[in-house]
């Protein structure tokens, strides 16, 4: 199996402060990975890296065998939900259009088959009856599952999400766990989270970062957990 | 005479009325996204560093016989130099975006003052600019206002998805190949361009109100952003229309009195939305 993410001894500091330090981790195309840690151990940079939103001071840090941006369309990434403006005058099928910008004609009109992929992936999150309403009208949890699509409708082989569940009610949380379950070996995945408990029955392996990276199987991570403590 | 028989009558008074016209259909699109990403601070710097330009030009056109250089012109210069100047700001100085904004804000209007004052016997204008005298649009300026209008349509038309997509979620535009430093620069110059022709209406002050409102009363009651454009632009006429009627009745300063009905009726709005969008769904439902 080829590798979705290899770093290499990367290194990315702020302002002088080093935040992750020689990582060097392999993560399999296809598998199902969360990353976990500490606040400030380096979670949302690492996702920022991959993105190539930031670049590394040295070591290297590859996406499917591409510089990160380059391989920037092949990435799905699913924000965390406060970061939108929820009075936003958009409704729910143009935001997960938006999935399908890099397509857009130049005359600034999405094809048919944009909007077939805008509609499966609303259907695929379960929202296909809320395709004309706005954004404004939805609960936290339908706007995550809105943005999930979004990142879906793009036909990404990386799905990057940072705290998916962290701001909505368990019901809502039940069914994004449950989404991604169902993306599960379609893509490789990648989740932030900080629900330790959760994550362990969800993925397949854990990164820990904190600063360095280590990655820990589930029965391993069991073992740790079991103790109560955090120590990487 | 009345006022609508003036407008018909007098030249003058059908200019104005074109030029506010024009004004308001591309500063009710430009204005919807100016709202929607927040960005009303960035407008009124532009906004009022204009009247630096408007300065320059009076003091070549005046005193040193440049004669194509004239308000409006220097105005479109002025205001496309701070759209990039800011663009320039944001990529460089993102932490003290504010304070170098707030600062390009008042050099541009010192500026103005400076050479209005160094333009002897035109103190007058530095009034009309402020606040704007519509009766002074020509027939040539009508020409560049609607080149001006159709320049920005022609831009917005095609990009205006991908506009959508840097207002709503700058990233993701980022990830999907959007050039998004180059769309946001562009997005400052259609600021720029708007506001040139609405220093011709409502005077540098008050380009803001007229920049922003009728977009804020749109966004009262629609969530699509396309309609909110079609809602600013015809509150945009509206309000220039009735402002410059209630101003030629009572002979008050008609950008002055377009600005304050539009902030009167915005105040109003705000106030009467929850029960007018009740009464709405009532009558809906029946």
């Amino acid at each position: 199996m080829s590798a979705a993410v290899v770093a290499d001894n990367l290194c990315f500091s702020y302002d002088g402060n080093p935040i992750l330090k020689n990582v060097s981790v392999e993560i399999p195309a296809g598998d199902y990975w969360a990353i976990i840690g500490p606040n400030g151990g380096g979670k949302t940079t690492f996702l920022r890296l991959l993105l190539g939103f930031l670049q590394p001071d040295s070591g290297t840090l590859s996406v499917f065998g591409q510089t990160p941006q380059k391989a920037q369309q092949r990435i799905g990434y699913v924000p965390q939900i406060f970061h939108f403006d929820r009075a936003f005058p958009i409704c729910v099928q143009e935001i997960v259009l938006q999935g399908r910008l890099n397509r857009l004609s130049w005359f600034g009109r999405y094809s048919d088959e944009d909007k077939q992929k805008a509609a499966e992936a609303l259907e695929l999150v379960g929202l296909s009856h809320l395709a004309h309403r706005p954004f404004s009208d939805l609960s936290g949890g339908q706007a995550q599952r809105v943005i999930i699509a979004r990142a879906l409708a793009q036909g990404p082989e990386l799905l990057l999400l940072d705290e998916p569940t962290a701001s909505v009610d368990t019901k809502a949380e039940e069914q994004i766990w449950e989404l991604i379950r169902k993306l599960k070996g379609k893509m490789t995945i990648l989740l932030v989270s900080h629900d330790l408990k959760r994550v362990v029955n969800e993925v397949e392996k854990v990164l820990c970062l904190q600063k360095t990276a280590r990655v820990l199987e589930r029965d391993e991570l069991c073992g740790h957990f079991a103790l109560g403590v955090w120590h990487p | 005479m009345s006022f609508l028989e003036a407008v018909f009558s007098h030249n003058l008074i059908l200019f104005a009325l074109l030029g506010s016209f024009l004004a308001s259909i591309v500063s009710g699109t430009v204005g919807s996204y100016v709202v929607v990403k927040r960005i009303s601070f960035l407008a009124g710097s532009i906004s009022h560093s204009v009247l630096g330009g408007i300065g320059v030009a009076l003091w070549l056109q005046k005193r040193h016989d440049v004669e194509w250089m004239t308000p409006l012109i220097g105005a479109l210069i002025a205001a496309i130099i701070s759209a990039i100047l800011i663009g320039f700001i944001r990529v460089k100085f993102r932490e003290r975006e504010d304070s170098v904004i707030g600062a390009l804000w008042t050099v541009g209007m010192a500026l103005g003052v400076l050479f209005i004052s160094a333009t002897p016997g035109f103190n007058v204008e530095l009034t009309n600019f402020l606040i704007g005298n519509l009766l002074w649009v020509t027939p040539e300026d009508l020409w560049i206002l609607v080149s001006l209008n159709v320049l920005a349509l022609l831009l917005i038309i095609p990009l205006h998805k991908k506009l959508l997509a840097l207002c709503f979620d700058e990233e993701q535009a980022k990830l999907q190949g959007v050039a998004v430093q180059p769309l946001y620069l562009l997005l400052l110059v259609l600021i720029a361009i708007s506001v040139v022709l609405l220093t011709q209406v409502v005077g540098v002050l008050l380009v803001l109100t007229m920049l922003t409102i009728p977009a804020a009363i749109g966004n009262l009651f629609t969530r699509r952003l396309s309609i909110m454009m079609a809602l600013a632009m015809l509150l945009s006429c509206f309000f220039s229309f009735s402002g410059m009627w209630i101003a030629y009745d009572f002979d008050l300063p008609p950008g002055a009195t377009i600005a304050l009905i539009t902030g009167l009726a915005y105040g109003i709005l705000l106030i009467l939305k929850k029960p007018l969008l009740k009464l709405t769904q009532v009558t809906s439902q029946s």
